[in-house]
């Protein structure tokens, strides 16, 4: 934290530092971007893709009107999440999903299977299951932004990053009181 | 004029990337989400000033065997701590805990206590779990509130996942009032008994008016009522002794 703290001090003093220099205005900056924000956009692709087959199902079939709305807002915010992340990779000419293989290791514990989609069709109690998958979807998705927050470079996707996690957490916390008020 | 600090601020902040992206993210992977464990109570906002597990919930890992509700682990210590509000559901003696789980691991056991009694162990024998994951769990006979700790027990590492539950059993969102309730009753006593009233003897049931000298048993112990009341859930006569004397 004080390392962290050290290097925004830093930031900020270079900031400052170059206000007083003339620099030449040349068209428009470079984009600094590395393998973390690749990785995130990648990611959040792939998470808008399996979070979609959720908000489907639960935006036909969900009882509750609250989950019915939630998925729906989901959605919308999804596609306009989706559309910003793949510019972003196609200008930069990369891969809009990663490689298979990167996944091996830590990742497929963390995806939604087709199994777990198979089961929430046929669920007897198709609200609960939704709202139990769509909890430990969106932790993930918050999980992956917050890696962005942390440790990526190009300041539009981090800040995309700090959107994607404000609104992933209020729609936790709208899922969280869903079963305690029905 | 800004544009001018945007190239240095660019590359600056990809040095300042490139120290931290060493950092992974928390491995994070499951919780109860109802009734609200103490994280997701957090989570949530019914409990202010939580620290990072409002993010992450469903990281409170710490190696297999904690009696604590943070595991014994360095982080989320608030999970501990007894002196904050946390809300207790009311449930009755039979509850269904619904976990979240944002990593499907492969899962040796799934155990819930109350202090040291062991209330409940579902062995999974190391298989994958599906879609959702909830148990019902019998409260063996614990009445009032009390902390219910569920431990998720990973079948191929030595970690574990603690969530800490605090229930009020057989509260039905009302206090018993043997101290004055700080807050009115959530529900209101039936100001006629109902027809369907047993008469006021044998088995304690809450719904059933009683009177003073009224004989019940509760838990195999008799009991005699000492003033005029509607039994709701958690005025069970252990829990009042300012209704019910223990004969």
């Amino acid at each position: 934290m004080g390392a962290k703290l050290a290097l925004r001090a830093a930031l900020v003093a270079i900031l400052l530092v170059s206000g007083c220099t003339a620099q030449p205005e040349t068209g428009p900056p470079a984009a600094a971007f590395t393998g973390t924000d690749v990785m995130y956009l990648q990611m959040g692709i792939t998470q808008i893709a399996e979070g979609s087959s959720i908000t489907a199902l639960a935006t036909e079939r969900a009882t509750d009107p609250r989950l019915k709305a939630l998925a729906a807002e989901l959605q919308a915010q999804w596609q306009e999440e989706l559309a910003q992340m793949q510019r972003w990779l196609l200008g930069w000419s990369q891969p809009l999903t990663a490689p298979s293989t990167s996944h091996e290791g830590h990742g497929s514990l963390h995806m939604l299977r087709p199994s777990d989609i198979a089961e929430l069709r046929s669920s007897p109690d198709f609200d609960r299951t939704a709202v139990s998958l769509l909890l430990g979807h969106l932790g993930n998705v918050v999980e992956t932004a917050r890696m962005e927050t942390t440790s990526g470079a190009y300041p539009p996707a981090r800040h995309l990053a700090e959107t994607v996690t404000a609104r992933r957490q209020s729609q936790i916390q709208t899922l969280l009181t869903l079963p305690a008020t029905p | 004029m800004r544009r001018r600090f945007t190239l240095p601020a660019l590359t600056v902040g990809a040095l300042v990337a490139s120290l931290f992206v060493a950092v992974s993210p928390a491995a994070a992977h499951g919780y109860i989400s109802s009734p609200p464990s103490r994280q997701a109570n957090c989570a949530s906002g019914a409990v202010a000033n939580c620290g990072d597990i409002v993010y992450e919930p469903q990281s409170v890992e710490a190696p297999k065997g904690s009696m604590q509700c943070n595991g014994g682990g360095s982080r989320f210590a608030v999970l501990n701590d007894n002196n904050r509000s946390w809300p207790a559901a009311s449930v009755g003696q039979s509850v269904t805990f619904n976990w979240v789980l944002t990593a499907r691991h492969s899962t040796s056991t799934w155990e819930y206590f109350i202090g040291n009694t062991l209330l409940a162990s579902f062995n999974d024998g190391g298989a994958q779990p599906g879609a959702t994951k909830s148990h019902t769990v019998g409260m063996k006979g614990f009445t009032g509130r009390q902390t219910v700790l569920a431990r998720w027990n990973v079948a191929d590492t030595a970690m574990a996942f603690y969530a800490c539950v605090d229930v009020n059993i057989g509260g039905g969102g009302t206090t018993p009032p043997t101290t004055p309730p700080t807050t009115p009753p959530t529900t209101t006593p039936p100001t006629t008994p109902p027809t369907t009233t047993p008469p006021a003897t044998g088995t304690w049931r809450a719904g059933t008016a009683y009177s003073p000298g009224n004989v019940v048993t509760y838990n195999g112990v008799s009991y005699t009522c000492r003033q005029a009341h509607t039994a709701l859930a958690g005025w069970e006569p252990p829990n009042v002794p300012a209704l019910w004397a223990r004969n």
